[in-house]
C-alpha cells in the first residue's frame, strides 16, 4: 500500500470491519491522520455505520412463544440416531441393489412374460398345488457368476438380517411417531 | 424457581419438554422478529418468518452443538430462511407504521427517531434481497467477512463487494436531498 495514494473506498470499508490485517490497519491510520480527505471519508462512512446500527428494535405484538407450549404443539424431535438409522437404512437398500445387479442381469435372459390368460392358469395351479409346493419346496439353485461367488446360504442370510435391521428400524420409527 | 442456562433448556427441548422449547422461544423471540423485520419489513411476514424460524430450529436441535451459542445460531437461520423468501418471491411490501422509540423519550425526541428509523428500513427495503442480508449479518448480527461467506456460500470476494455496493446504496438513500 503506498501512503502517497488515497484510500480507496474498499479499504476503508475492510477497516472499520477490523478486516484489516495489523500492518495495513497501521498504514491506513498514519496514512489518515495526514490526509484530511480521506480523513472526511472515513468519517463519512462510520456516521453510516453508526445511523444502519441506530435502528431501535420492534416489538411483537403476539408472541410466538405460546405457539409451542400448546398441548398440541409439536412432537419431540427425532433422536440422532433414529435419523441415522434411516440413512444406514437407504445405504443398505443401495449396497443390497448393487449386490442384487449382477443376480439380475443374468436371470433376465431367461425370464418369459406370459400372457394374461397364461399367468391365471398358471395361479390356479399353484393354488391348487400349494401345499405339495410347500412340502417339497427347495431352494432355488443360483446361475454361476463369473466373479462373485455367493452361496444361497449366505444371500439368505443376508437378506433375512437385513430385512430383521429394517423392520426394527421402521418400527423404532414407527413406535415414536405412534406415541 | 431456579432459570435454566440455554444449553439445560435446549436439552430438555430435545428430550421432547414443549415448555422448555417455549422458554427459548420467549427468550429470543424479539430478535429473531427484528431479523425478519428488518429484512422483510412488513409485519405480519416477519412474524410468520419468526415462528417458521423457530420451527426449523425445533427440528435442528438435535443437530445443535451445546458448545455454541444459541442466539447467534437462530438469528442465522432467520436470516437465511428471510434470504430464501424474498429470492422466491418479490416482495414489494409497503413499509409498517412502527413504534421505532423508547416511551420513555420526549415527544418531539420520538417523532424525530421515528421518522429517522422509518427512513433506513426505507433505504434498506430499497437494497436487492443479497445485499440486505450481507447488511443484517454484519452490522446486527456482527458477523466477520468469513463467516458471512459461509453462512451464504458464497465467496469472500462477493461478501466485501455486496457489503460495500449496499452502504453505497444506503449513503445515497440516506444522504439525497429531500
Amino acid at each position: 500500500m503506498h501512503l502517497t495514494d488515497h484510500l480507496t473506498d474498499m479499504q476503508l470499508n475492510e477497516y472499520l470491519d477490523n478486516e484489516t490485517i495489523p500492518e495495513d490497519r497501521i498504514q491506513i491510520e498514519t496514512h489518515v491522520s495526514m490526509c484530511d480527505e480521506c480523513a472526511a471519508r472515513l468519517t463519512a462512512l462510520q456516521a453510516l455505520f453508526a445511523e444502519i446500527e441506530s435502528l431501535p428494535e420492534v416489538a411483537l405484538s403476539r408472541p410466538i412463544a405460546a405457539r409451542f407450549t400448546r398441548p398440541v404443539g409439536l412432537p419431540a424431535p427425532l433422536p440422532r440416531f433414529l435419523t441415522l438409522t434411516a440413512t444406514l437404512q437407504a445405504a443398505m437398500a443401495l449396497l443390497l441393489l448393487t449386490l442384487a445387479a449382477p443376480f439380475l442381469t443374468n436371470l433376465l435372459p431367461y425370464m418369459e412374460i406370459p400372457s394374461l390368460t397364461g399367468m391365471l392358469l398358471q395361479l390356479q395351479r399353484q393354488w391348487i398345488t400349494w401345499s405339495d409346493l410347500l412340502s417339497s419346496f427347495q431352494w432355488p439353485t443360483l446361475p454361476q457368476l463369473p466373479a462373485l461367488e455367493i452361496s444361497s446360504f449366505m444371500l439368505t442370510l443376508t437378506l433375512v438380517g437385513t430385512s430383521m435391521l429394517w423392520l426394527l428400524g421402521n418400527g423404532l420409527l414407527l413406535r415414536k411417531q405412534m406415541k | 424457581m431456579a432459570a435454566f442456562t440455554d444449553r439445560e433448556l435446549i436439552v430438555r427441548a430435545r428430550r421432547g419438554d414443549r415448555n422448555a422449547f417455549g422458554e427459548l422461544v420467549t427468550c429470543y423471540q424479539t430478535g429473531v422478529f427484528n431479523v425478519c423485520f428488518r429484512l422483510l419489513h412488513e409485519r405480519s411476514e416477519a412474524e410468520d418468518l419468526a415462528q417458521e424460524t423457530f420451527m426449523r430450529a425445533y427440528d435442528r436441535l438435535p443437530m445443535f452443538d451445546l458448545d455454541r451459542e444459541f442466539g447467534p445460531w437462530i438469528r442465522r437461520i432467520a436470516a437465511n430462511l428471510c434470504l430464501n423468501y424474498l429470492e422466491s418471491r418479490k416482495v414489494t411490501a409497503q413499509l409498517d407504521e412502527e413504534r421505532d422509540v423508547d416511551d420513555g423519550q420526549r415527544p418531539e425526541r420520538q417523532v424525530e427517531v421515528r421518522e429517522r428509523s422509518a427512513q433506513i428500513r426505507d433505504a434498506l427495503l430499497s437494497l436487492p434481497p443479497h445485499y440486505r442480508v450481507v447488511i443484517e449479518l454484519r452490522h446486527y448480527q456482527e458477523l466477520s467477512y468469513d463467516e458471512i461467506a459461509s453462512e451464504l456460500k458464497i465467496p469472500l470476494s462477493d461478501v466485501k463487494s455486496h457489503l460495500f455496493r449496499a452502504r453505497k446504496l444506503l449513503a445515497e438513500k440516506l444522504h439525497a436531498p429531500d
